[in-house]
């Protein structure tokens, strides 16, 4: 029969047992576990934090009671004290050696203190919701993404594991209030959407049920933000009397939401009601909904999920003009949290391995150090002994020692991880979610005293456990002549060779995402993103009602931009590349009829200006790019990208066919040529099939007109040198419509790739400090292993050994030590390797180039740290060598 | 830390740690085992105090030691494992010591008009 979790807990309480002295365990270890057995039949799993709580501190108490007497010597407060003094005069005497320790710990624990408060802030604090593991993001798979008005209906009816679910979209809107109209990002929202994550309002109410009902009017009333009423409404008090205009339409504000309900996103301004119209039919193809839902308590995501999927698999029977049968519709339920986070998951727990890697190199160095200087003190240690110090008065002296290091150490490294967080914060992209809380707070706190009361054991055991054996008499015996013992030595050395195989790890790992991230700037983007500067234009929609008012702006505004100096050419688009995408959209082409709209390709619709060609150098490979003459009433035309003309046309030159929309009334548009495929959807995804329509034709051939529009400026110099000017220009033309994200084209692949990138440098910088660490340590050990043998190397010499071939034997003994933790570290990365595997792009985990790379750094700082103490050896001359007692 | 030497004068071990008051205090009707102890205690706390095995069993540790406590022969026969405790003769004269001095302080209490006199 298998371990029910149960009988497992059961084990491991018995095992845990042990912990507490032997006779406190002989009298009432059964009765524990009988009283275990009782407490575990009646709770549930979230006992164990406190039995365990209970268990340490209870058998730490016990033991710290009995240990005493077991011995002929007590640890009292003074024998602390007295230790606590000689440690610090101890270390007051070597400063060179406390610095480097210090310094060497402080960079250790300070770089996890600042890794963990990014951690504690972005994965380990819940969400900022009533009960947030309840909450549960609902949408569909690829290729349908999101969710139709009559099939949240139907969920929100049937799915029974979830008590509510509520519909959101996003919308971005301007708003003006006090100062100059701006954009705002916002958000429809269904009824009982702030119910579900239970979330009351800083001031007054959130949306009654009965405002989501379809009206004929727009809903006058709109919720806002924290930061929307401080900085747009100074915080008004009578801000709820008040009215704002959001794409001008006046609405009452009737509730601001507290600061920090960043949901569906961070920077969510306005919520405003979603009307929605569950009667017509041929929504349910139109999938424009995202869900968000509260469980029963109890109930679990997956059997949602579950239920959701019986649902949603009965449909296509249902409705079989509306999904495709190859194309089933898969409902995919999850935590909140798995949603908001998972994508920043990997890199965050990569970083975290990355710093603890340093910080275990970081221990065997100052272990290292530790055991070298306990040599150096066997002497004193065994006149300690012979003068009736017992061997546990010599372990608890150490570990005074190693405490008072790794506190102090810790202490130092907390200052480096304030400076660290403020850093981290500037570097971090904006893509990162809740980096609003990254902070130093008791949790880092609490976490940077408990990573240093660890590192201090880890690194203090060691040393502290030969002190305890190191015997006094030979000690004596050996006299000052005495040289390292050799079981120091062989723990000096498998120290170091760890050393080296964590650093091989670390500087694969960094190595193989440097590949990745070159390898992802190198992707063919398509065009040329050079000396281009993109802005978004927002057309207030109340005052461009007519097709013909928007067309005539951007027209104008393209010439005017045109006739900036340094500006070589304008042109507009409906989304940015690279970033950006269209909706996909069902079509017909060429006159075939189709059954339904399940039937029909589809493709992403962009509507450009003729300038857009020309100013992003998207290359035209058969027919023509749009013009001038593709104006309003001229023959709709359109352009389509290879991946449109493949997945269509395959096999056939596709100039001069048609394709219209899915809709009755739409005109068939003919297309006149092919351009290459742009980037678009974010790097590293596919370009989807793209067809280009003129802008002033868009509004036939392809449902509407974009208001919200990207321009794109081709400059001489610099692009920056122009963003001024052309805001000024949207403004002298429409003062209501704002501009908002003016940046570089090569700013905009740079957002692309922002996390990765930031992860690799961060994680580029632990390798070289890891690198740094294990030099240092070959170093250590090498000078060190050189002193000893001063003697041995002057009596080489003077028998004629050339400087040469004892140089020689020196930096061997350097690599050998070198080349054990080489190949033990990049067996390492291969066990390791797929840990980091979903973080890599077009490089394997045995990527040989980054592997030999890594082998060779390390071999030549090892020869380097083995180079300097040799020759610091050969400068000493052997007379002298000799003379001295070696 | 209770004395390892008892002397056999109660007044030696007062002021009781409230914890240990508690315990004697369910001890005193009958035997008790461990787990019971615990329950005793959440129902008179009204759950304020829900002690787990190993801080328990050092303070009945320490109440044994001190011979206020001590192991009792099992109820049920049939369950060797669960282990009951009483109350020893001495335990019972401390637990009364302790009782009569805080009624003193009770009294002091009312006198002070920290709280209005029970009316019994």
């Amino acid at each position: 029969m298998p371990p029910t979790p149960l009988a497992r807990g059961e084990r491991l309480y018995r095992w845990l047992l042990r912990l507490y002295p032997e006779r406190f365990r002989h009298r009432y270890g059964d009765a524990m576990l009988d009283f275990y057995r009782q407490r575990r039949g009646s709770a549930g799993p979230g006992v164990w934090p406190r039995i365990l709580f209970d268990l340490f501190v209870s058998a730490a108490a016990e033991r710290l009671r009995t240990e005493p007497r077991r011995l002929g010597e007590r640890i009292t407060v003074n024998s602390l004290l007295q230790d606590l003094r000689l440690t610090l005069r101890g270390l007051g005497r070597t400063p060179g050696f406390t610095a480097v320790v210090l310094l060497t710990l402080a960079l250790g624990i300070g770089a996890n203190a600042a890794i963990f408060s990014v951690v504690n802030g972005v994965l380990l604090r819940p969400l900022p919701f009533h009960d947030p593991h309840r909450i549960v993001d609902f949408r569909h798979q690829d290729p349908y993404w999101n969710i139709s008005e009559p099939e949240f209906k139907d969920y929100r009816r049937d799915v029974r594991p979830l008590e509510r679910l509520a519909a959101y979209t996003g919308y971005d809107a301007n708003l003006a209030g006090d100062q100059e109209p701006v954009r705002i990002t916002g958000a429809r929202v269904s009824d009982g959407f702030f119910d579900v994550l239970g979330v009351a309002p800083l001031l007054g109410r959130t949306y009654a049920p009965d405002e989501e009902k379809p009206a004929q009017a727009p809903s006058p009333v709109i919720v806002i933000s924290e930061a929307v009423w401080r900085t747009h409404f100074g915080s008004d008090p009578k801000i709820l009397t008040r009215e704002v205009r959001l794409n001008g339409v006046p609405r009452r504000v009737i509730g601001v939401m507290p600061a920090r309900f960043g949901f569906p996103e961070a920077g969510t301004g306005v919520w405003l009601p979603l009307r929605l119209n569950y009667d017509s039919l041929w929504t349910r193809n139109n999938h424009y909904l995202l869900l968000v839902g509260r469980l029963r308590p109890g109930a679990t995501a997956a059997q949602a999920n579950a239920e959701a999927n019986l649902l949603s698999h009965r449909w296509p029977k249902d409705f079989p003009e509306t999904y495709a049968p190859d194309q089933p519709l898969v409902a995919v339920v999850q935590p909140l949290r798995e949603r908001v986070l998972s994508s920043s998951r990997p890199y965050l727990v990569t970083l975290l391995g990355a710093v603890g890697f340093v910080l275990l190199i970081a221990c065997a160095n100052v272990a290292n150090l530790l055991l070298i200087r306990g040599e150096a003190r066997r002497r004193e240690l065994g006149i300690r002994t012979a003068l009736g110090a017992t061997g546990r008065r010599l372990v608890t002296q150490q570990l005074t020692e190693s405490g008072v290091l790794a506190l102090a150490g810790g202490g130092l490294g907390l200052l480096l991880a304030w400076g660290g967080v403020r850093a981290l914060l500037r570097l971090a992209p904006a893509t990162l979610p809740r980096l609003e809380y990254v902070k130093l707070d008791a949790a880092v706190l609490v976490f940077t005293l408990a990573v240093s009361i660890g590192t201090g054991l880890l690194f203090g055991l060691l040393p502290a456990l030969r002190a305890a054996r190191g015997g006094a008499a030979a000690a004596l015996r050996e006299g000052a002549r005495s040289s390292s013992s050799r079981g120091g030595s062989r723990m000096r050395r498998a120290l170091v060779m760890g050393e080296v195989a964590l650093a091989v790890v670390m500087l694969s790992g960094a190595g193989l995402l440097v590949r990745s991230l070159r390898s992802l700037q190198q992707v063919d983007i398509g065009f040329d993103a050079e000396r281009i500067l993109t802005a978004r234009i927002n057309l207030p929609p109340l005052d461009y009602q007519v097709d013909a008012r928007a067309i005539s702006f951007v027209q104008q505004l393209e010439e005017r931009v045109r006739a900036l100096p340094g500006v070589l050419s304008a042109g507009t688009m409906g989304w940015t590349p690279v970033v950006g995408g269209g909706g996909t959209w069902s079509i017909l082409i060429d006159g075939r009829v189709v059954k339904d709209i399940a039937a029909s390709p589809s493709a992403d619709p962009q509507q450009v200006t003729p300038g857009f060609f020309p100013t992003l150098g998207v290359q035209i490979l058969r027919g023509r790019a749009l013009t001038e003459q593709d104006r309003e009433d001229a023959a709709p035309v359109a352009v389509i990208n290879e991946a449109m003309a493949k997945k269509l046309w395959p096999g056939q030159d596709p100039l001069g066919h048609t394709l219209k929309m899915f809709n009755p009334t739409s005109p068939w548009v003919t297309i006149v040529g092919v351009a290459r495929d742009i980037l678009s959807r974010g790097v590293g995804k596919d370009t989807p099939a793209t067809m280009f329509f003129p802008y002033a034709q868009a509004g036939k051939s392809a449902y509407f007109i974009p208001r919200q529009v990207t321009i794109a400026v081709k400059t001489t110099q610099s692009p920056e040198a122009v963003s001024r000017a052309l805001s000024r220009l949207v403004h002298e033309l429409d003062r209501g419509a704002p501009v908002s994200e003016v940046r570089s084209m090569e700013a905009v692949m740079g957002t692309a790739l922002a996390s990765r990138r930031f992860t690799t440098l961060l994680l580029g910088w632990f390798a070289g400090l890891a690198l740094l660490l294990a030099g240092l340590g070959i170093y250590g050990v090498i000078a060190y292993g050189v002193t000893q043998r001063t003697y041995e190397i002057g009596l080489r010499q003077a028998l004629g050994a050339d400087r040469g071939s004892v140089l020689g034997l020196i930096v061997t003994e350097g690599l050998r030590l070198t080349g054990t933790g080489l190949v033990v570290g990049l067996l390492a990365t291969l066990a390791t390797g797929q840990l980091i595997r979903s973080l890599l792009v077009n490089v394997g985990v045995t990527d040989p180039v980054t592997l030999f790379a890594v082998a060779l750094l390390l071999a030549a700082v090892a020869a380097l740290a083995s180079w300097i103490p040799a020759r610091r050896a050969m400068a000493v001359s052997p007379t002298e060598a000799l003379r001295g007692d070696g | 830390m209770a004395p390892r030497q008892t002397p056999d004068d109660p007044d030696a071990l007062l002021p009781l740690r409230p914890v240990e008051l508690l315990l004697l205090t369910m001890l005193a009707p009958g035997d008790r085992h461990g787990y019971g102890l615990r329950q005793d205690i959440i129902d008179h706390t009204g759950g304020k105090l829900a002690l787990e095995a190993g801080s328990l069993y050092r303070h009945i540790r320490r109440l044994e030691d001190a011979r206020l406590v001590a192991e009792a022969a099992s109820p049920a026969p049939d369950d060797e494992r669960r282990i009951y405790y009483h109350l020893t003769p001495f335990g019972r004269k401390v637990l009364a010591a302790e009782m009569l001095r805080l009624r003193a302080l009770v009294r002091l209490a009312e006198r002070h008009r920290v709280i209005t006199p029970a009316r019994s």
